[in-house]
């Protein structure tokens, strides 16, 4: 299930804060939904990046998807892990397989987020 | 009729046998060798290389297939070019035989205008020949560009020409230019075990393609790591001991065993009397003609490379071929609407008519279709899943305006696209064509449905 210690983005990206410096990923919902995941193109440490743009993009053997950030700052680092084993998403998503850490322009961005509970019931509205 | 032919590449050759057909009396002057750049320096030696590639590439991948193939598979560089080599000279010797089939004379040496229906010929052995002919075709080529601040050694600083012959893979490799040239390159050697980097003025790779075409190289470049450095230049190099070190714009130093420097071709307009009868030029060294493949100089035609435009093999015989007929009483114009080009990268591109920045430029208004080849079976079947089509479509009559394919056999699949354009077929004419399945053209049925949101092997947009 979806932890509860995280927020969600309706482009289903996920966000750990810990003070001003966050880890995103994205959700089982969204791995389970591309397969097995084949390539991920990270984004660059040190890039400033927008909300609800794209920072990277993923591939699986059926797809192409764009991973969209669920917040605005700027990339202090990367899971280099996942560009020789990009599968790691597919069996971990929330945890070892981590995208990014952000740091953040403005912390309180992250309540325009869904908590768990919203992120569970606005993915049961699209799977309909 | 008379005419010469000067140059053998596959303009004049081409033109040769078609004037031949028609019933022309036909010499050839050739300096090198018989089939020009394309047949010895450039498509047929290079695919050649690319082909050694595939395999490999194929080899290493056997254990996806469920094979198990014991021992170390690498590339032999000696064989890879005896290969090479083998397949040129036989391409060669069928030019060779179609001339003596059709009765055209070849003459082995360097062909100069003496008025526009005279020309000396320098053979080989130094003697000289007169010759007079009614028509006369420059079919000579082009050359790789030099760059004045670091002229080719033939051994660090390399043309495209010397990476054909290379003695041994370079552990480490600085290309100069991503375009056609230096992104096949960059694939052959990485594929080889060369560490490749690639410098690039323009903001992207393969600029002459379409932007998600060049987005999604530039991807597979990273996936292969293939380093791109992108709106850089290079200023100078240096030849030292451990290698060429190159100066960027932005004052970074580059260290490469060798450098191949790909950044253009230059027209091979020098030594051939042009200047002296008075065949105009285009101000970078083109020589300038009409849709007719005329000169300014009436008998005098100019076909291929060296009359600029798009500098391809295919467009040169079709220049010849226009040429020839035009000689021989019909009126024709060259036809550039639907002219396909194809990139042998991995993964291939083609692509054919308008590209969506185009369209953007000139304010047509388009629908877009795009296919990814991940969707397809047969793409998984033969393990080669990277890559898309798109179609750019008229929003008013639905008619196919281009095609751009990065993807396995897109050099192959580009022709349909072509037909299309040529003769102004639909999306819709091509969606509604039964493709046979599993096989890869049905990228091209479902870009086209997906241009009306039909493609069936994709999720609702």
């Amino acid at each position: 299930m979806n932890p509860d210690d995280l927020r969600y983005h309706k482009e289903h990206t996920w966000v750990k804060a810990s003070g001003r410096k966050v880890t995103i990923g994205i959700t089982d919902y969204a791995q389970d939904a591309l397969g097995d995941i084949v390539y991920i193109d990270l984004p660059e440490v040190d890039t400033d990046v927008e909300v609800n743009s794209e920072i990277g993009e993923i591939e699986s053997t059926k797809a192409t998807s764009s991973i969209i950030s669920p917040v605005s700052g700027k990339v202090t680092e990367v899971n280099e892990d996942l560009s020789e084993s990009p599968e790691v998403i597919n069996e971990d998503p929330y945890g070892k397989g981590w995208i990014a850490i952000i740091e953040v322009d403005d912390a309180s961005d992250l309540d325009d987020l869904m908590d768990s509970t919203e992120y569970t019931k606005y993915v049961e509205e699209e799977a309909k | 009729m008379r005419l010469s032919i000067i140059g053998s590449g596959p303009g004049g050759y081409v033109a040769a046998i078609r004037a031949a057909q028609l019933g022309a009396q036909v010499t050839v002057i050739e300096e090198e060798e018989v089939g020009g750049t394309c047949l010895n320096r450039g498509c047929i030696p290079t695919k050649s290389l690319v082909a050694s590639a595939e395999v490999l590439a194929k080899a290493r991948k056997s254990e996806d297939f469920g094979l198990d193939l014991k021992g170390e598979i690498s590339p032999n560089l000696t064989r890879i070019l005896a290969r090479k080599d083998r397949i040129v000279s036989t391409q060669v010797k069928g030019v060779r035989s179609l001339f003596k089939s059709w009765g055209i004379t070849l003459k082995e040496g360097r062909g100069t205008f003496i008025s526009p229906n005279d020309l000396r010929v320098t053979l080989k052995d130094g003697s000289e020949e007169q010759m007079e002919s009614d028509n006369t075709i420059i079919a000579t080529g082009s050359r790789p560009f030099e760059v004045p601040a670091f002229p080719f050694d033939g051994r660090s600083i390399i043309s495209s020409n010397d990476a054909l012959r290379l003695d041994e893979i370079p552990k480490s490799i600085l290309i100069v230019g991503a375009g056609i040239i230096g992104c096949e390159f960059a694939c052959i050697l990485k594929e080889f075990g060369s560490e490749v980097t690639l410098v690039e003025l323009l903001p992207r790779a393969v600029a002459t393609e379409d932007i998600e075409i060049s987005e999604l190289l530039e991807r597979e470049f990273r996936k292969k790591k293939i380093k791109l450095i992108k709106n850089m230049k290079a200023e100078r190099m240096d030849i030292r001991g451990d290698g060429v070190h190159t100066v960027l714009s932005d004052g970074k130093e580059i260290i490469a065993e060798k450098v191949l420097v790909a950044v253009g071709r230059a027209f091979n307009t020098n030594g051939i009397g042009i200047e002296e009868i008075g065949v105009e030029k285009g101000k970078h060294g083109e020589i300038i003609v009409n849709g007719k493949m005329e000169t300014n100089i009436s008998g005098v035609y100019a076909i291929g490379d060296v009359v600029g435009g798009l500098l391809l093999a295919h467009v040169a015989s079709r220049e010849g071929i226009v040429a020839v007929r035009n000689m021989m009483g019909n009126r024709e114009e060259i036809d550039y609407s639907a002219v396909p080009s194809a990139i042998f990268t991995s993964p291939e591109i083609a692509s054919v008519g308008l590209r969506e920045q185009d369209a953007t430029a000139r304010n047509i208004n388009i629908r877009r279709g795009h296919f990814q080849f991940r969707a397809l079976g047969k793409a998984h079947i033969i393990g080669e899943i990277d890559g898309l089509i798109k179609i750019v479509s008229d929003l008013k009559t639905d008619r196919v305006l281009g095609v751009h394919i990065i993807g396995p056999h897109a050099s192959d699949l580009i022709h349909e696209g072509t037909l299309a354009i040529r003769n102004g077929l639909r999306t819709k004419d091509v969606s509604e064509t039964i493709h046979a399945h599993p096989t890869l053209s049905e990228v091209l049925m479902e870009a086209a449905g997906d241009v009306h949101g039909e493609a069936i092997h994709a999720p609702r947009r």
